[in-house]
């Protein structure tokens, strides 16, 4: 359930008889300096709760020591705010990781249904839409923030199935969102017109000179047809001559050939789909974008770390202090590739404006739990990195239980969109969290 | 105002302009023009001939002094001086534009102002424009595209096996049970045939299923068959989990694995090719929380009413994937009463090249399967370039030379750096070349046995030849007429023939353009959609009994006196209803109902909202059935039911409005045809009176040579028809049109009088007639119909 089938998305990519863009015409790319700066959001998931100990800094405030597991992102510890302290209240059908994973982003509960989990009562998609698309819904509506996706959504090693344990992103009740774990496929979502115009490009030379012969075939009366094709077929080659002067702002990413979705391959993968996120990000593609490691319940065996068992059945086992260090061990390295995603950012200039484009991207990185072994959605690890207005960085705060729509809220205002629910509307009393050192 | 159709009185048009005989379509968008006009003026002639101006130069006399020699009296041209036709599609003004600057060769410049104006009228009024071609030139078979149908069919067969598994329709989709969610072999417990899916298990579980824990499972396979060509939405209602796969074996049109208790309606639309069969697979499964258990399979297809799929479309044997291009065309040019591919435009190019991109992408997808082998293999390279070189030939309809082969597969091939991107501009190329998209183009200017493959195929189904005409072009079996008879008469057996016959007779009834029969609720209560869609499933199923039983006859068409009905048309139709949930034929009253002519959708769709229209019916009757010309009104007039004074008839109500002199040249045909049919009301029941008025269905039918036949009814009509060369010929004319889509002139003078003579010997045989028509215009040119053209068809 990966790709649209092709009728619903030439439906939705609004491709009729009298237009037919990617043929000629590349997408708006943006070239001028945008009104003000656009701002992006990313949100990054990996599975199964963390180890609280090695996690959360011990102090609040702006002097924090990073723990184990966030030592990859000590060269941006100026530029995050780790939320303590904020909770999934969601309630209902379904066991702890369906509505982590599937409560997440929307804040909702999910319908009954006929998937059981591991306890509670079997339950079906989420009842509402999540907020990365709420946002993106409301980009999409405005001339200046309107892009050509609008949002992307990437997956790394997310297995084939789709139920409420994979997916996260909902445009609607009962209406989740596959992300993509194949680069390949998604660099043919992001490029493939390109590819597909370099090779039409390629034959039009062949087809005007075959128009040419056909022509001698036939009677002079019957020429003057093939002659206004071939007039046709004249014009596409400079349409598409000049479309492509029109260049990307960064060329698109090679990607190493050949890498299968397998377990083994999941670093990979993984710097494959974030460089394919930053390059989208620098063409201006989208403004919102999620990054699925794995799924709720993801098993995982990070053999490149020395880790032979699955990553779901160690976080049961998390007080066994040998299995700790091992999930110490993985939650790092889901800190490193956010690392590398961080980095990045903040190495590239903002197209087009002033800065680096960290400055105008916050990162969510998130879970579905907050801790494997008790299967809590209290506390659930929120860490966001980069910034965005009315963020006031480098900080460790610990808030008083406050449900994670508050969050999502905030998230919204950030981007723009002065929402005042989100989700199930009882859990937003008090509105967005401040999240400004100045209030 | 009536939703159905456009107000008219007076309500013919020209349908072909350089035709001498009018045609029997009725141009919707012409009629929807006119709604606003009260008065229609008969457009001035289209330029006023020069000569009347005397004082302005004189075009001939130029034309005669400065241009004939070397264009040649007529613009025919003159060897070795300018040796093409001065024909074209420039206007006056460009022409004159031209002449000024370039003209005459050896002193430009001379011939200005006035004077180039003056002679470029006369060129392009005499010989050069395409209207006075038509009136000067003897029809011709012109080059053209193919038709959206055409292009649509080709690249869908282009991916076809030869060999299709066979399908037996009517026999509903196997189903294999579970006792448990899983499907596991060792808990299949069921194995049967379902006529439809639609069950309500509700709390317990079936008794096949036996005891159990661990819910249960039912997983449907087969084919499903689409009657008509559009978009047809599937729709899944369940309380469980289920998935949906239909032409496509891979990803699930619906996927519902992940269900709410409540129910869910699950839809998706997919666009598919009428008359053939598509591969369709449900799985359906109920888990041991699950409170309840129901599904039910629906369908909306395109013109019909959403309903459960019945058994008649559905097949237990599981036929292949068909490639359906999803990219819009933008229409072709029907102006002339058929679809052709005379013209092409950027949009239509553009729509090609979209179409091409598709097939690559699906090519490039599918590398390992259409190839039969797999990136690995040590053959790889080889196995891609002979599937290309077959790829080619076959949309080409012809075997390539060694250059060719070279230029479209070799080429390409090794032209890009990723073997995927060789394959697709293998693809992109070859759909876009003109060998693809143009219809007679041959390897020399003669037409050889491949040209006649192309037209027996692209006649007889709008698509690519098969393999096996392929290899009889190649052996020199399409050389005599006997050949291409018999090769006709194994075509007509392919689904394929079945579906251009139902184009066809869907364009004679004019079924091709019905969208809304709906009817003003509070006069026909019960007319409901779903009695509309059977409506049209019924004349469909009516129409293919007549047409495919071995007399295949035409009479039959216009008297049966047998109808197919289901329970719920019995009921709103008043007949004996058949104990079978599906249609059945059923006898109607014969001094009521006569064939097509008679049948409640047509009736309907002749109708306007709240009442009959004589003249919708009439007009309908006398072009497409009895087969008469009309000309273009004088004047138009609308019809507003609130003009008359209450309790009229509508019989009155038009005569009255025919009345003005100006409207009797035509009305003294359109009206006793129509009137013939005021016994069935505006959703086609039979009726005896008009309000609290008899129905007065007999009137004098004045024929072409001014004799008068007393017609009482519908009856009447129908056997005035069969009877009739004129009806005839109408008939004949509009089939091969549909199936040569060239003029019929091109193809001899005494055609027409050879298909009819032919026709008539046969008993009417529609089948042998397509066979005749698809014979005459595939050996057109060929040294086969020289040899034999004075042997009977």
């Amino acid at each position: 359930m990966n790709a649209l089938h092709r009728r619903t998305f030439l439906k939705q990519a609004g491709l009729s008889a009298a237009t037919l863009p990617f043929i000629t015409g590349l997408p708006s790319l943006g070239l001028a300096a945008p009104a003000r700066p656009r701002q992006r959001l990313v949100f990054m998931f990996s599975p199964n709760g963390t180890i609280p100990a090695a996690y959360w800094p011990d102090a609040t405030g702006t002097d924090f020591q990073l723990k184990e597991i966030m030592t990859p992102l000590e060269a941006f510890k100026d530029r995050m705010l780790v939320l303590n302290g904020v909770y999934n209240k969601v309630k209902g059908d379904g066991d702890s990781h369906m509505r982590g994973m599937s409560c997440l982003l929307t804040g909702i509960e999910l319908f009954p249904g006929n998937i059981m989990g591991g306890g509670g009562a079997p339950a079906g998609w989420a009842s509402g839409i999540s907020i990365d698309q709420e946002i993106k819904n409301f980009l999409q509506s405005k001339d200046d923030t309107r892009t050509r996706f609008g949002s992307l959504e990437f997956g790394v090693g997310v297995t084939d199935r789709a139920d409420p344990w994979t997916r996260m992103s909902y445009a609607g009740a009962n209406k989740p969102i596959a992300p993509i774990s194949d680069p390949y496929q998604m660099y043919e979502k992001l490029y493939g017109q390109m590819k597909d115009k370099e090779n039409l490009q390629s034959v039009l030379d062949t087809v005007k000179g075959d128009l040419q012969k056909v022509g001698k075939l036939i009677s002079a009366q019957d020429r003057r047809l093939l002659e206004e094709h071939q007039a046709l077929v004249r014009q596409m080659e400079q349409e598409i001559a000049t479309a492509k002067q029109q260049k990307l702002r960064a060329a698109p990413p090679t990607l190493g050939e050949g890498v299968a979705d397998q377990n083994d391959n999941l670093p990979r993968l993984s710097r494959m789909q974030i460089d394919l996120l930053v390059n989208s990000f620098v063409n201006d593609m989208a403004r919102v974008a999620t990054l699925q490691f794995t799924k709720s319940v993801g098993g995982a065996r990070m053999n490149w770390l020395d880790i032979k068992e699955g990553h779901h059945a160690l976080s049961h086992e998390d007080k066994d202090e040998a299995v700790a260090a091992k999930l110490v061990k993985i939650n790092k390295w889901f800190a490193g590739e956010l690392a590398y995603l961080v980095q990045k950012l903040a190495s590239t200039p903002e197209p087009g404006g002033e800065g680096m484009m960290l400055d105008n991207t916050l990162i969510v990185w998130t879970n579905e739990l907050g801790r494997g072994s008790s299967h809590t959605l209290d506390n659930i690890p929120f860490l966001l990195i980069g910034g965005a207005p009315g963020f006031t960085m480098g900080r460790s705060l610990k808030l008083d239980k406050v449900a994670h729509n508050r969050l999502h809220l905030a998230l919204a205002h950030a981007m723009g969109h002065t929402l005042t629910t989100f989700g199930n509307p009882s859990l937003c009393a008090g509105g967005p969290l401040s999240l400004s050192a100045a209030t | 105002m009536n939703k159905n159709l456009p107000p008219r009185a007076c309500v013919s048009f020209p349908r072909m302009v350089a035709s001498k005989k009018c045609g029997w379509f009725v141009t919707v968008a012409l009629l929807f023009g006119l709604l606003l006009l009260s008065i229609w003026l008969t457009p001035p002639a289209s330029a006023a001939p020069f000569s009347l101006f005397s004082r302005k130069p004189d075009g001939p006399a130029i034309y005669k002094q400065q241009c004939v020699k070397c264009h040649g009296p007529a613009g025919q041209g003159v060897k070795d001086k300018y040796n093409d036709p001065l024909v074209g599609d420039w206007s006056v003004e460009k022409l004159t534009r031209y002449i000024s600057k370039t003209m005459p060769e050896d002193k430009p410049g001379s011939c200005t102002g006035p004077h180039a104006d003056a002679v470029a009228r006369y060129i392009h009024d005499t010989f050069y424009s395409r209207e006075a071609r038509a009136k000067t030139q003897p029809a011709r078979v012109e080059l053209v595209r193919l038709t959206n149908r055409q292009h649509l069919l080709a690249v869908a067969d282009l991916f076809r096996a030869n060999e299709e598994p066979k399908v037996t329709p009517g026999k509903g989709l196997a189903v294999v049970g579970y006792k448990s969610r899983t499907i596991r072999r060792e808990d299949k417990v069921l194995e049967r045939n379902d006529g439809k899916i639609e069950f309500d298990f509700g709390k317990n579980r079936p008794e096949w299923a036996g005891e159990g824990t661990n819910g249960f499972a039912l997983n449907w396979t087969g084919s499903v068959i689409a009657d008509e060509s559009g978009d047809y939405e599937f729709v899944v209602k369940t309380a469980n989990g289920v998935r949906l796969w239909v032409n496509d074996d891979d990803k699930p049109l619906i996927d519902g694995s992940v269900s709410s208790f409540k129910g869910v309606e699950h839809t998706a639309t997919l666009r598919l090719i009428g008359g053939r069969a598509y591969p369709l697979r449900l799985e359906f499964f109920k888990t041991s929380r699950d409170p309840l258990a129901n599904v039910t399979l629906l369908w909306q297809p395109p013109h019909g009413a959403r309903q459960v799929i019945p058994a008649r479309n559905l097949a237990p044997e599981r036929a292949a994937a068909t490639f359906i291009i999803a990219t819009p065309f933008p229409a072709d040019d029907s102006s002339v009463g058929y679809e052709r591919g005379v013209s092409v435009s950027k949009e239509w190019d553009e729509a090609v090249t979209h179409v091409a991109i598709e097939a690559a992408t699906y090519v490039a997808k599918n590398l390992d399967r259409l190839t039969r082998s797999k990136p690995s293999d040590k053959d790889r390279t080889a196995k891609v370039q002979t599937f290309c070189a077959e790829l080619v030939a076959k949309a080409f309809r012809r075997p390539l030379t060694d250059e060719q082969k070279n230029l479209f597969v070799t080429l390409p091939l090794h032209s890009a750096v990723k073997p995927e991107d060789g394959v697709k501009r293998v693809v992109l190329l070859t759909l876009k070349s003109p060998r693809f998209l143009y219809l007679g183009i041959a390897g020399s200017t003669q037409p050889d046995d491949f040209t006649v493959a192309e037209r027996l195929s692209f006649g007889l189904w709008d698509s690519l030849p098969d393999a096996a005409l392929m290899k009889a072009a190649g052996e020199g079996k399409l050389h005599t007429r006997e050949h291409v008879t018999e090769q006709a008469r194994r075509m007509l057996a392919d689904a394929r023939a079945r579906g251009k016959m139902q184009y066809f007779l869907h364009h004679w009834l004019q079924m091709n353009h019905i969208e809304d029969l709906t009817k003003d609720p509070s006069l026909f209560p019960g007319f409901t959609p779903e009695i509309i869609a059977d409506l049209r499933t019924s004349l469909n199923l009516f129409l293919d009994d007549v047409v495919w039983t071995e007399s295949s006859d035409y009479r039959r068409l216009l008297l049966e006196d047998d109808f197919f009905v289901n329970p719920r048309l019995a009921q709103f139709y008043g007949t004996s209803a058949n104990a079978t949930e599906d249609f059945a034929r059923v006898q109607f009253d014969p001094k009521q109902r006569s064939g097509v002519i008679t049948h409640p959708y047509l009736l309907a769709a002749f109708s306007y909202n709240k009442s009959t229209s004589p003249i919708h019916r009439g007009v309908f009757l006398t072009r497409n059935i009895v087969g008469r010309a009309l000309r273009p009104p004088p004047i138009a007039v609308a019809f507003k039911d609130a003009d008359f004074k209450p309790g009229m008839t509508m019989r009155e109500k038009i005569t009255e409005l025919t009345r003005p002199q100006a409207c009797h040249s035509c009305h003294a045909v359109i009206n006793p045809l129509g009137f013939a049919l005021e016994n069935f009301d505006a959703v086609g029941r039979f009726r005896d009176k008009d309000g609290n008025r008899p129905v007065d269905a007999a009137a004098d039918y004045t024929q072409d040579d001014g004799g008068i036949v007393r017609l009482k009814g519908a009856r009447d009509v129908a056997e005035f028809a069969v009877k009739s060369e004129h009806a005839h010929h109408a008939f004949i004319e509009q089939l091969f049109s549909q199936v040569v889509k060239q003029p019929m002139l091109a193809y001899g003078p005494d055609v027409l009088n050879q298909l009819r003579l032919s026709f008539v010997q046969s008993g009417y045989n529609v089948q042998k007639l397509l066979v005749d028509i698809v014979t005459v215009s595939a050996l057109q040119g060929h040294e086969a119909s020289a040899s034999s053209s004075k042997k009977k068809l």
